[in-house]
């Protein structure tokens, strides 16, 4: 029987477990197996909402082979408002049994079908089999790039993972962090350059009301591309209760922007070690006003005590108001990729000049963080 | 399928999967070529759609997980209309 991609239902759950336990056993690791529940428990679909997410599978007679999320949600593309798909977590059994090798294609060209503006999102580097495929596909792909701010140099030094990944730079980062050398380096590659907004003050919210709608009306024209960012949106993805700190930044005779920032310490983490690190997860202003919200979200990190403050982000303004506050860019493994009927519309479609607006807030949200 | 089929899709298929062409058989498949991995069965199709001048729809994809499967998705599609 040929295999068929169709919406994830009830009747499927067993098929989903048994497809999981076939990962499992061909030594998958969990994070990579498919939800055992058809209703995504982040943004399931409902009511009205405009952003949603629907899980479907690749299906052989009663045989689950495959799977992949599709998180629709609007964006303003060229000043118009536009449905866009963000492709993810696609996992076939072809990566524990070559015999279904063609599944993972089979899966993106149906995606691509149903969808043509589809995008990808993160994915972990360019050498990764998704990217691989995408490029085969003539997706356009850029790199998303990745900034700290370190706050505490000598904690720094002792538990971040590219220093400690050879002996002798542990040994290095060790003796720099014991002789204040590492901080006076470091300090000293962090200069501050940006100036607030006169009468900048920040304050902690518990949700977006309608002055979020005022600006997202103001400076969301300002960008290529951007999600939709109003205040229905927002309240989906960051309520109350969760881990996020919404701050809004205001300057003597405007609301400047708001981020949405994380403070987590992280224990044993493979990149981060036991830092406490902060994240500016998502944000918006317009890009006039980058300096001062990217310089309010970082002191309130360093006020909260975090060691380091991390984000991504790819519009130019931005990256420039990261640098601005003192911001360092490090390597980053955080992709964007546009299926060819996304992608034609972005054109120049090249990590210096892509006028999109994307950063951790998009795709999955911030996880990992 | 005629030789001259066969002959167009094991040069390809040899190219792409990065082994001699003496060894691509009709019973060649992903489960007895090593390289036949997710990324190089892409590659593969993408091959074959530049040298047929045609599209795979996704259902013909994953059945092409071997050369008597690929000819037999081929013959169909170059079939000429009655």
């Amino acid at each position: 029987m040929p295999i068929s991609i169709q919406p994830y239902t009830e009747d499927k759950i067993a098929a989903v477990r048994a497809f999981n336990a076939r990962l499992a056993a061909g030594g998958i690791a969990p994070e990579f197996h498919f939800p055992e529940h058809p209703v995504p428990h982040w943004l399931p679909k409902k009511d009205d909402r405009h952003i949603y997410q629907e899980y479907f599978l690749a299906i052989d007679d009663e045989f689950v082979r495959g799977g992949f999320i599709l998180k629709y949600q609007e964006f303003l593309l060229g000043g118009k408002t536009q449905v866009l798909a963000y492709y993810h977590l696609p996992v076939s059994e072809g990566i524990v049994n070559r015999k279904f090798a063609g599944i993972g294609v089979h899966m993106l060209r149906s995606a691509m079908k149903m969808q043509p503006t589809l995008f990808a999102l993160g994915m972990g580097g360019f050498d990764r089999p998704l990217p691989t495929m995408l490029k085969a596909l003539r997706w356009e792909m850029a790199m998303v790039p990745f900034f700290f701010q370190v706050n505490h140099p000598s904690r720094f030094l002792r538990q971040i993972a590219p220093f400690r990944s050879s002996s002798a730079r542990r040994a290095a980062a060790g003796l720099a962090a014991f002789t204040g050398a590492g901080w006076l380096g470091i300090k000293a590659l962090q200069r501050i350059h940006s100036r607030d907004i006169p009468g900048t003050s920040i304050e902690v919210i518990p949700s977006f009301g309608s002055w979020a709608d005022d600006l997202w009306q103001r400076c969301s024209g300002s960008y290529a591309l951007i999600a939709k960012r109003d205040s229905a949106t927002l309240n989906i993805l960051y309520p109350g209760g969760k881990s996020f700190v919404c701050l809004r930044v205001a300057g003597a005779d405007r609301i400047a922007g708001w981020a949405v920032v994380l403070d987590t310490q992280m224990r044993n983490n493979k990149y981060f070690g036991n830092l406490r690190v902060g994240s500016i997860a998502d944000c918006l202003a317009a890009p006039e006003d980058a300096p001062a919200v990217v310089g309010a979200a970082a002191r309130a990190l360093q006020t909260r005590g975090a060691d380091l403050v991390i984000a991504n982000h790819s519009h130019p303004a931005w990256r420039q108001a990261f640098r601005s506050a003192g911001f360092l860019e490090g390597p980053s493994n955080f992709i964007f990729a546009a299926a060819p009927a996304l992608a034609e519309k972005l054109q120049p479609f090249d990590s210096k000049q892509l006028d999109a607006y994307l950063n951790r807030g998009d795709g999955d949200g911030p996880v990992n963080l | 399928m005629t030789a001259v089929l066969f002959d167009r899709v094991r040069r390809i298929a040899a190219d792409v999967l990065e082994v001699p062409e003496a060894r691509i058989t009709v019973d060649s498949s992903s489960e007895n070529v090593e390289t036949w991995d997710s990324v190089h069965h892409l590659n593969l199709t993408l091959a074959l759609e530049q040298e047929f001048n045609l599209q795979f729809e996704p259902e013909e994809i994953d059945e092409m997980s071997n050369l008597r499967n690929i000819l037999s998705v081929l013959g169909r599609k170059l079939k000429p209309a009655s």
